[in-house]
């Protein structure tokens, strides 16, 4: 048990005193799962109200909600706010709400903190429980197109491996659109394009060039990973799965996930394996940044600075693979540790991997904001305005390029970070520009904080498996993954198998802000803006132009929309 | 303009002749496990802990024969069956261009007889298994705990069980008991 030295409390326990004495009678029970992370079991009736006032008033940004059938353990569900206190008394809070089954109703918190909607919507999808109230009652994960009554990770539904029919051919998704009474014309983007990766749908409500509003239809790909987890992987070969949510920042969800299992379970990792995780997932920051940066060249029509680099980006993919033994899905996480050492040669060679690197793109970045093109381009386009960003939690350089020093490194310092002294970078200017500079000032801290996790990391050894485990305990595991936070709830089953695995990935704190970064921007600019999110790219397909003026809809290519973000002449829209 | 010329002008080419000439990996770069069917004694740990069951046994006791089989279309290449084979039988290799024209040719499977019990005749482990752990049992010559289950190595665990009850129910009985 840790006690914080100046006031006698436990860690957090200050939080859980003011909100019993604000709201009395209304926290039924309060545990520490861990050190750093209390359970707070509150009435129904009251969460939003508990919520809300951790939020605004204590410093809390939402972190993930989760839902979880717990039917054969108590008869009931339950859905989890995690909640990431960043002021004063640092941890993490998880508000659970019980969920009686039948009727299957909560209280929506959306009202009060919309930062929940997408985790809310989500547990409507996926567990079928209605959250009364809520602010967007659409389907966000499950298509238009699914069974009604089918809640895919109710324990009793139905296989992982089951597909049902379509039940409807007509497209019945309802976008939102803020325009007022003014006229406006729809850009339709998505869902699929032959050159594209990953699919998304994104609706712009144009008048003329200037965009009014946006909405965006997302999970097209939804892969069920989750329940393909629950369904038949044990706990301790997750780690593997988690790692292919991503294909850039899979590392960091990997590390996520093995750490919500070690939180739960009390496990201590061997402090060599803490640093050598941690020297890991700067390595995946160094080339997650050299690709936005590349891309940011690309959007801003300097595509020699792309190539650039990408060729200073395999550098750090040769790093990766020297360390690991792969460019990616480094494979190196299990539960207690890690499973490769980082050898003395190895820390030679990497130091000069990062003296090549720094020297490289220092001399690039130069180029690139010495390119008047660059600046023209991302000074004062897509806003994230501050009082959004609160109200949303966003995570990552999105964030931080809104002045807020939200960095899961140094807020909640887990791992190798533990031993370092420093500060989350930050730009106040609110723009594209500002989020690219908080990437350029992360990448070249990076190159330093490997440096120095190499020379201080301890010997011995790499991993601990004396233990044992308890089912059904959960906590949560983070990291702070290139885009941002990255926070895995899980809680273990019996037969080792994984009872609930909840992954959020930091883009999906992302995308609800996006819409307000569209508004009063051009066409021309949307890429840009789409692209300074970093979304993994799973968006910018096509668009579709709806011009409510002239009543007509119009489908761009990812190509067309592309060419005229680089060039910026021939608008698409003359037709 | 100029910055990016003489940038240009330094790197020179950045391109390597990969694939018309070979690229170098690393030494512990993590490719294709190479399984080696004589040291194997099928004993599948590394079935349980491969993640994506790219490695999975098959027991076929009519044909007294258990297959093993390696679907590298699944593999992952993380190396958990290197890590925990008892008798180095698996190997990563450094190989990673494993493109075939035709899908099957990404499985290969090999087969092991299966030990039948020597008191009902039932198969019921994997031969080199069982022989296996003679080996090692037997190496303890001085340990009676050893040496007995050294002699019923290939008693099946059924006819182990029968036994252990038939003998406690003497033990029993020969205290007095009534049964
Ligand atoms: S390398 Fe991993 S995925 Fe491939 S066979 Fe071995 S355990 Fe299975
Ligand atoms: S762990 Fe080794 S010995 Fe056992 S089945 Fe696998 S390859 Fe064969």
């Amino acid at each position: 048990m840790s006690i914080n030295k100046s006031d006698g409390l436990r860690i957090g326990e200050s939080h859980v005193r003011e909100a019993e004495s604000r709201f009395p009678g209304v926290i039924r029970e309060v545990r520490w799962i861990c050190d750093d992370q209390i359970v707070l079991d509150v009435v129904p009736e009251k969460a939003p109200d508990v919520i809300e006032y951790l939020y605004y008033d204590r410093g809390g940004w939402l972190s993930v909600v989760v839902g979880n059938d717990e039917r054969p353990i108590n008869d009931a569900y339950a859905v989890y706010y995690v909640l990431s206190m960043e002021e004063a008394d640092p941890c993490y809070c998880i508000v659970r709400v019980e969920v009686p089954k039948d009727p299957g109703e909560f209280y929506s918190v959306s009202p009060k903190v919309p930062a929940v909607v997408w985790g809310e919507r989500e547990v409507q999808d996926l567990f079928g429980l209605r959250a009364l109230g809520i602010i967007d009652n659409r389907n966000l994960v499950l298509p238009d197109d699914w069974p009604q009554g089918l809640y895919p990770l109710r324990k009793d539904t139905m296989d992982y491996r089951y597909r049902p029919e379509p039940t409807t051919d007509v497209e019945n998704y309802e976008f939102l659109k803020d325009t007022g009474d003014r006229e406006t014309t729809v850009i339709p983007m998505g869902p699929l394009h032959i050159t594209s990766d990953e699919p998304g749908h994104f609706r712009l409500f144009v008048e003329g060039e200037q965009i009014i509003d946006a909405d965006y239809r997302m999970f097209y790909v939804h892969r069920g990973m989750e329940k393909c987890a629950e369904s038949r992987m044990n706990y301790d070969t997750v780690p593997f799965l988690a790692e292919r949510i991503c294909g850039i920042c899979g590392f960091a969800h990997s590390v996520a996930y093995a750490e919500s299992v070690e939180h739960a379970q009390g496990i201590e990792i061997p402090l060599r394996a803490q640093f050598i995780r941690s020297i890991i997932l700067e390595t995946e920051r160094l080339h997650s940044h050299l690709l936005n940066l590349g891309l940011v060249c690309h959007f801003t029509g300097f595509d020699t600075g792309f190539h650039h680099m990408f060729r200073v980006r395999e550098q750090s993919m040769d790093l990766a693979e020297m360390l690991t033994g792969a460019r990616k899905t480094y494979g190196l996480n299990l539960i207690g540790g890690v499973r490769r050492d980082i050898l003395a040669e190895q820390k030679v060679s990497t130091l000069k991997y990062l003296d090549r690197m720094r020297s490289e793109v220092a001399n690039l970045v130069d180029e690139l904001l010495s390119t008047p093109n660059f600046i023209d381009r991302t000074e004062g386009v897509g806003i994230l305005d501050r009082k959004v960003a609160r109200d949303y939690s966003p995570v990552g350089p999105t964030v931080r390029g809104s002045g807020f020093e939200r960095d899961a490194r140094w807020c909640h310092p887990f791992d190798g970070y533990k031993s370092l002294d420093r500060k989350a970078i930050t730009a106040g200017s609110c723009d594209v520009k500002g989020r690219t500079l908080v990437r350029i000032g992360e990448f070249m801290d990076s190159l330093d904080i490997i440096s120095e996790l190499l020379e201080n990391a301890p010997s011995g050894p790499v991993l601990n498996e004396n233990w044992t485990y308890e089912p059904h305990r959960f906590a949560v595991g983070w990291t702070e993954a290139p885009r941002g936070e990255d926070v895995h709830w899980s809680m273990i089953g019996n037969n080792q198998k994984c009872y609930r695995w909840r992954a959020k990935a930091s883009t999906y704190s992302n995308w609800p802000v996006l819409r307000y970064m569209f508004r009063g921007n051009t066409i021309s600019d949307a890429a840009m803006i789409v692209g300074s999110l970093d979304p993994c790219y799973s968006c910018t397909e096509r668009v579709t132009i709806v011009d409510v003026k002239k009543r007509k809809q119009q489908i761009l290519t990812k190509q067309q929309l592309e060419n005229y973000c680089v060039d910026r002449r021939h608008t698409p829209l003359e037709y | 303009m100029l910055k990016t010329l003489k940038e240009i002008i330094r790197t020179g080419d950045a391109t390597v002749k990969y694939p018309f000439a070979p690229i170098e990996r690393p030494k512990d770069a993590r490719g294709k496990p190479e399984h080696d069917l004589a040291n194997c004694m099928a004993c599948g740990a590394c079935a349980v802990a491969c993640p994506p069951n790219a490695i999975q046994m098959v027991i076929d006791s009519r044909a007294q024969s258990t297959s093993w089989s390696i679907n590298y279309g699944r593999c992952v290449y993380c190396g958990r069956c290197e890590e925990v084979c008892p008798t180095k039988a698996i190997r990563l290799s450094t190989e990673f261009e494993l493109a075939v024209m035709d899908k099957n040719d990404l499985e290969e499977i090999c087969m092991y007889s299966l030990q039948s019990c020597t008191e009902c005749g039932s198969p019921f482990a994997p031969a080199k298994e069982v022989d296996y752990a003679y080996r090692i049992l037997t190496q303890f010559v001085d340990d009676p705990d050893a040496r007995q289950a050294a002699e019923l190595v290939k008693v099946c665990p059924r006819c182990k069980q029968k036994r252990d009850s038939q003998r406690a129910k003497q033990n029993f009985e020969s205290l007095g008991g009534v049964s």
